[in-house]
């Protein structure tokens, strides 16, 4: 492991931020208008008789955590794939860079910009609606680095799938992760979930973060154990999700990566 | 002398289902050298390149890089070398600098600026410094690419058709570039190209493929010898061969 390389990546993706109004758009723009919608459907809500006083903090959280899971899976994707469409992939790999130094770079890469659109989305939660999505306490640190695993771990999956069936399945880097979102209850209790759907609930980590996260803003229980089948399950698809990603790279490396660009 | 080759390939084979693109080539490169890979379209030379930089997994054969074995050392090994194709490209959004500056520490330069500021002179594209990729030409293009291979110092370079998009008067720029290198710094390179005038200029042996194969090894001159004419004739011989 040389940690050069791993810098080497991070900054070539920090220069493209910075050339890139489409990543700044997904860093600030998008939360933006998130905050505003949901910031202002809770408030209607509440004026309508919404019976839940927690229901702004509840609404801007489950968006704001949301935000954590998208952005580490998003950050994993979009990097593989702007070197694909910079034609960059042979280049890249023609370099002494192994495939993990890359894989943590893309990673850390998530952690900053990830930070940076969390401090952002809850400082403007803030000033617009007076709510703090740091409601949750001590607790926020055990749900982020558990929404962050999920994260990865999707990130991984699309992009060993990105790998082996090239851009025309680009799609799924930003569509993807959203086929965990109605089943992992981030505005919503599961138990309002229809029973198969509830069932399928229960093996995605996300859901246990937000059910969790209720209970704390809601103050009922501490969710220690939705906590830890969190973390478990995201360890056993983290572990999965890597393996298939590294398989199918290899894979594609039986077809040559330059197919790739 | 065994010391003095710096890259050895043996019985490299590379198979996309039933077809053999690269059928059990052996050669060998000498430190200093540099060898050219001539060969029609779909001979097997840019795969061959690929399997050399580790991009595609060889269905058979050995590859060693100063004498260790490139599965297994393959890091280390890429340390010391670099690659250029006129078809690849660079980050399209990042500055000329932002480019090499990157590349320059996936290598672990350290005197990046300076390394940095001499091949940009050296293939006279200083000014373009701050532009980004997406703005250039794509003679432009193939010289900044040309920086990059030669940012770590390479002791083995990979050229793939490196002068195929540039003017006559930077081509023969890059060739004394090229030939100083191997004049003051013994890089060895493997140099893919179709321009033959070029090949007997630069190259001190050449290899030429056809369907996957290694059908003629030598000097450029001796090749050319062999028609009594140019290398380009000798060229078009082999290339007709079989449809004759």
């Amino acid at each position: 492991m040389k940690w050069h390389r791993v810098w080497a990546i991070v900054i070539r993706h920090l220069y493209n931020f910075r050339h890139s109004w489409d990543r700044i758009a997904d860093a600030f723009y998008w939360p933006t208008m998130d905050i505003f919608l949901w910031g202002l459907t809770s408030r209607y809500m509440i004026e309508q008789g919404g019976s839940l006083p927690t229901l702004a903090v509840i609404l801007l959280s489950g968006l704001v955590y949301w935000q954590i899971v998208w952005r580490s899976q998003y950050e994993i994707t979009t990097n593989l794939l702007e070197e694909m469409w910079s034609r960059n992939l042979v280049n890249l790999f023609a370099t002494p860079i192994k495939l993990i130094e890359w894989v943590i770079a893309v990673v850390g890469l998530g952690l900053i910009k990830m930070a940076v659109t969390l401090g952002f989305a809850s400082g403007l939660a803030w000033l617009l609606y007076a709510v703090n999505i740091y409601a949750t306490g001590v607790w926020f640190v055990p749900f982020l680095a558990s929404l962050l695993m999920t994260g990865w771990w999707v990130g991984f999956v699309v992009s060993g799938i990105i790998v082996r069936f090239g851009t025309r399945v680009q799609t799924l880097a930003w569509a993807g992760v959203y086929i965990l979102a109605p089943f992992s209850g981030i505005f919503y209790p599961i138990a309002i979930l229809p029973e198969w759907a509830q069932n399928l609930s229960k093996v995605l980590p996300t859901s246990y973060v937000f059910e969790g996260m209720r209970k704390v803003l809601m103050r009922e229980a501490w969710p220690i154990r939705d906590l830890i089948t969190s973390f478990g399950l995201n360890l056993v698809y983290l572990v999965l999700a890597t393996w298939l990603f590294v398989s199918l790279f290899n894979k594609r490396k039986e077809r040559g990566l330059a197919q790739l660009e | 002398m065994v010391d003095d080759v710096v890259l050895k390939v043996k019985d490299l084979t590379k198979k996309f289902g039933s077809f053999v693109a690269v059928d059990k080539i052996s050669f060998e490169l000498k430190k200093g050298e540099i060898l050219g890979l001539l060969g029609p379209n779909g001979a097997g030379k840019t795969t061959t390149i690929q399997m050399l930089l580790g991009t595609l997994t060889p269905t058979s054969g050995e590859i060693n890089y100063f004498g260790q074995d490139f599965f297994k050392h393959r890091s280390e090994i890429l340390d010391e070398v670099n690659y250029a194709s006129a078809y690849g490209n660079l980050p399209w959004r990042l500055t000329v600098e932002e480019n090499l500056q990157v590349y320059a520490r996936m290598y672990g330069v350290k005197d990046r600026r300076r390394r940095i500021d001499r091949l940009l002179n050296e293939f006279d594209v200083s000014e373009l410094r701050h532009k980004t990729m997406d703005g250039l030409s794509a003679g432009q293009k193939t010289r900044v690419t040309l920086c990059k291979a030669f940012i770590n110092y390479p002791k083995l370079i990979l050229l793939d058709e490196p002068t195929a998009s540039l003017d006559p008067d930077i081509a023969a720029r890059v060739r004394q570039f090229l030939l100083r290198q191997q004049r003051e710094y013994g890089v060895s390179m493997l140099f893919t190209s179709h321009n033959m005038a070029e090949v007997t200029e630069v190259c001190d042996r050449v290899i030429f493929l056809k369907a996957g194969q290694v059908i003629a090894e030598d000097t450029p001159k001796n090749l050319a010898g062999r028609v009594n004419a140019t290398l380009e004739d000798f060229f078009l011989a082999m290339a007709r061969k079989e449809e004759e």
